[in-house]
């Protein structure tokens, strides 16, 4: 889907995700960590949006914000998340429940681990029929086995009643995903899909989840740290780094003509081509501390163009259509 | 909000709330092991008689303003007897954990250090020990060994040495796997350099943590052997007689079964939360290790 | 299936032999104590010599032992130095005392132990788990046998609902039975159930903060579900293992709760064999417990297989 296409759809109705100005902060002994700091991003229907960065850059603690699963001792202290117009914010739990796997669902990092070992899978992926349509658990397994077969299992019927430590890596990822799909939910937020998975079969689980998007019509909020999954999968993406966004656009645009000196550094360290295992560790210098931010951009010490304007912060300045980032250098470039 | 999510923040995360509450349960726990440690000490200064003296024309008294916890059948000072037998328990204790924290921290260290068949068969052999009910191996200890506090020492003791030497024996095989340990050998440190220099000190943390732990089992052990008759002979007040001469008065002066029952339960839940606090203060990661 | 108990009981047996060697030699290491202890401190070295070489004691240690094994296995222990009858009649007639103990104590512990831990682990870091937490620390402190008098004192001898101590077969009189046995159950089951709370309260909360939690969270299923259909049964898995292990150690009190409370079983055989240092009967008796510890390690550990479908399922062809 091209840029123009997302401005078209930004007319009629509004977006399925539309996160506005969250922040998101924890108490510490030093004081407030400010995790996630006025971050404001829109997943509109049908599109695969990436939410790019490094561990720690606060890109999970803002897909489980999403979720309303947050840790106990965060605190969204500002901010608005909105799910096809409606807040989430403010929602008592028994409210929420009915919303997670319904409405929005998860695919996760680890397919291994979040399937629960004692249950067949089966069971886990026919849940959801159980917990929202009040199905009976025979009804619940035939609908796990269809959806099973949707993700391309091969003998959906005979893998339904195995376990998870009999699947493979791939397998158990094609069944999180069969969980997550089971009821069509206009949302999923897949953290970190491929990671875990080997390289073939990461291209494998890319493709299915491209397919997911075209023929259920699903959104999805897709976080890596992986710019090269994110040129394959994404329409749109949102750059992240220590809480804030630094960069956001249609794919083709920032891959052209990436704006923040943070972007472009993660563009060079990516090998291109398929096998991208971008560590963006490779840039030297780490990311602050959410209990130490810079005081102006956040990028400051790691930042090869500083400047004495660098003390004070950016707002996202516009590069082009349909792409802006936070940083002074975009205007004098022009 | 759900809770399970609590141990996904990030390691930056405050633990304030929790550090105080670790903390206080230290202070409780020192203050227990205190009140008990320094009643052995000063036994002899505190205690408002003597434990021996015996005094039929006040026996089994209730407890009153000459005798706050009452006296016994002998009409010994209650107060008194719990007080001195405050030592017998805290010597036995701590020799017995010393034999096992030096004999399991020997074994451990060993068969960690040179691994293969030493580390095998020694520590099948502190599994096996290990497979024995505790109590029921002190007292077959006591049994063929005789009847005397020494011998309730060493029999605690060896009931020590196969988790002492577990602990040692992880711990050792920590150390080896850090990278200075391959430099040390590399550089020709010998053998015994490198267990006194390198290993000695990074596991000695851990084994005196467990050492509390230990502290605790061997009040409850010492007693467990001294109500059976096995370990302190009377006269000499230990808790564990007392509460055995105080079963047969239950209905006529319940005051000698409850009291020296209050004194185990502080002496061990003092240990027990000393041993839990240096847990947390010296080694978070086993915060919430069984 | 069949071959996880074949391999269990694999490694039962030699755990038994070896713990039998272990008692063995303990108990006739000290030379001539057997003699002494039978025929009194002042018997003549000629009596002691005659009394040995009756007894076989004069033989090498591990003819000895092969002898008492060879026996052993079919069921004969010897005869009590005290009361010339075989050991063996006795263990049989008083093991079902002391596994109805055992049974009811573990039950008991586990009963506490189980929903407490799950929900000290919920309600982890709030005021709920501090409670429980608190309850079991102290819980963990008290003396089974000091326990056991504070109940005696309490429901016998004040409130008199229960009596002191004693048996009756259950067949005899089931009622009197099982009210014979609640004291001394209790006093066991509540310290071991302390111990066994903080494990399954650390162990729930290893499982409540793994992966497969937060996928039934992002479900929407409410914590009961939570609970119950996700995260007990692997809990479970590992506390059965490690609390089964705990348990048996903590076991050994069966010998003192038995004295108190007047249960002819195996635990008292054991006092009766060390006060009459009559040692047939204390190597008999002490065995009987360990295996008795041994035996239910081994079952409970099955059953924790049971639950974990890595155990019993092979990884299939993928």
């Amino acid at each position: 889907m091209s840029a123009e296409a997302r401005g078209h759809r930004r007319q009629d109705r509004p977006p399925v995700l539309g996160i506005a100005g969250l922040t998101i902060e924890f108490a510490t002994r030093r004081g407030a960590a400010r995790v996630v700091d006025d971050v404001t991003l829109d997943v509109w229907p049908q599109e695969i949006v990436g939410l790019i960065g490094e561990s720690g850059s606060g890109k999970t603690m803002t897909a489980l914000a999403v979720l309303g699963l947050l840790p106990r001792t965060a605190r969204i202290t500002t901010g608005d998340i909105r799910l096809s117009g409606a807040s989430l914010l403010g929602l008592p739990e028994a409210q929420l429940r009915t919303i997670r796997g319904r409405q929005i669902a998860m695919i996760p990092q680890n397919p291994m681990s979040a399937l629960n070992p004692v249950l067949r899978v089966g069971a886990q992926v026919g849940e959801p029929y159980v917990l929202h349509r009040g199905a009976d658990w025979k009804t619940a397994l035939t609908q796990a086995v269809r959806r099973l077969a949707d993700v391309h299992l091969p003998l959906p019927d005979e893998r339904a009643s195995e376990y998870p430590h009999q699947f493979s890596g791939g397998m158990q990822q094609r069944a999180m995903t069969a969980m997550a799909i089971a009821l069509d939910p206009p949302l999923l937020v897949a953290d970190e899909p491929t990671t875990a998975l080997d390289v073939t079969i990461q291209a494998q689980i890319l493709r299915l989840l491209r397919e997911i998007r075209d023929e259920h019509h699903t959104s999805m909020l897709f976080i890596t740290h992986d710019l090269a999954v994110v040129a394959e999968m994404c329409d749109w993406v949102y750059v992240m780094y220590a809480g804030r966004i630094l960069e956001q656009g249609s794919v083709e645009r920032i891959f052209a003509r990436p704006g923040h000196p943070y972007t472009q550094a993660l563009l060079r360290a990516t090998p291109t081509g398929e096998a991208a295992q971008a560590e963006l560790i490779s840039i030297p210098g780490s990311i602050p501390s959410p209990v130490d931010l810079p005081r102006g951009c956040r990028f400051v010490d790691r930042c090869p163009y500083r400047f004495k304007h660098c003390d004070e912060e950016p707002p996202l300045l516009t590069v082009e259509a349909d792409h802006t980032a936070r940083c002074w250098l975009v205007e004098t470039h022009g | 909000m759900s809770v399970q999510l609590a141990q996904r923040e990030r390691h930056w995360v405050g633990r304030s709330a929790v550090h105080w509450r670790r903390f206080r349960l230290l202070l409780i726990g020192g203050c227990l092991v205190g009140l008990v440690v320094l009643s052995a000490i000063f036994a002899d200064v505190i205690s408002p008689y003597s434990p021996y003296d015996i005094d039929v024309a006040i026996k089994l008294q209730p407890p009153n303003r000459a005798h706050w916890l009452g006296t016994d059948e002998f009409g010994r000072d209650v107060l008194s007897r719990v007080i001195h037998a405050a030592r017998i328990s805290v010597k036995v204790a701590a020799v017995a954990v010393s034999v096992g924290l030096i004999g399991g921290g020997v074994i451990g260290i060993a068969a960690g250090y040179f691994g293969g068949p030493v580390d095998m068969v020694l520590m099948r052999f502190m599994e096996l020990l290990f497979s024995f009910p505790a109590i029921l191996l002190a007292i077959v200890l006591m049994a063929v060994l005789g009847t005397s506090i020494l011998n309730a020492m060493t029999a605690i003791g060896i009931i020590f040495i196969p988790g002492f030497s577990r602990l040692a024996r992880a711990a050792t095989q920590d150390v080896l796997r850090q990278q200075y340990i391959e430099a040390a050998h590399t550089i020709g440190m010998s053998d015994v350099r490198i267990l006194t220099r390198e290993i000695l000190p990074n596991i000695i943390t851990p084994l005196f943590v467990e050492a509390m732990a230990a502290f605790a089992y061997a009040v409850l052990l010492e007693s467990s052997l001294s109500f059976l008759g096995l370990g302190a002979q009377p006269p000499e007040p230990s808790w564990g007689n007392m509460l055995n001469t105080g079963r047969g008065f239950m209905d006529q002066a319940p005051w000698l079964g409850v009291v020296p029952g209050m004194a185990m339960l502080i002496g061990v839940l003092g240990f027990n939360l000393l041993g839990d606090g240096l847990r947390d203060v010296f080694d978070p990661r086993l915060r919430e290790a069984a | 299936m069949w071959r996880l108990i074949a391999t269990r009981l694999a490694a039962f047996v030699p755990t038994v032999l070896a713990t039998s060697l272990v008692l063995f030699v303990t108990v006739n290491v000290v030379p001539g104590s057997a003699a002494k202890a039978a025929l009194g401190i002042d018997a003549t070295a000629q009596a002691i010599a005659r009394f040995e070489h009756e007894q076989g004691l004069d033989r090498p240690l591990h003819v000895q032992y092969l002898d008492w094994l060879g026996k052993a296995v079919r069921g004969d222990f010897g005869t009590s130095f005290q009361n010339h009858l075989p050991v063996g009649p006795e263990l049989v007639s008083r093991l079902p005392v002391t596994l109805e103990l055992a049974i009811l104590a573990f039950l008991i512990a586990n009963a506490i132990a189980v929903p407490l831990g799950a929900l000290a682990a919920y309600h982890h870091q709030q005021r709920l788990d501090s409670v429980i937490s608190v309850f079991a620390t102290v819980l963990g402190a008290v003396p089974s046998f000091w326990l056991a008098t504070v109940l005696i004192l309490i429901l016998a001898l004040t409130v008199k609902v229960l009596p002191a101590g004693g048996y009756v077969p259950f067949a005899e009189n089931p009622a009197k039975n099982v009210s014979l046995f609640i004291m001394p159950a209790l006093s066991l089951g509540l310290v071991s159930s302390a111990l066994l709370l903080r494990v399954m309260r650390a162990k729930m909360i290893e499982v409540l903060s793994s992966d497969y939690i937060h996928t039934a969270l992002a479900k929407g299923a409410a914590p009961n579900v939570v609970i119950w259909r996700h995260a007990l049964q692997n809990a479970l898995i590992t506390f059965l293992t490690v609390g089964a292990v705990e348990f048996g150690w903590l076991f050994g009190g069966v010998v003192i709760i038995e004295d108190i409370f007047l249960l002819p079983g195996v635990g008292q055989l054991v006092l009766v064999g060390i006060i009459n240092r009559d040692y047939p009967v204390l190597l008999a008796s002490a065995l009987t417990v360990t295996v008795v510890v041994l035996a239910a390690n081994m079952v409970v550990d099955l059953v924790a297989a049971v639950l974990d479908p890595r155990q019993v399922h092979a990884r299939s062809r993928a």
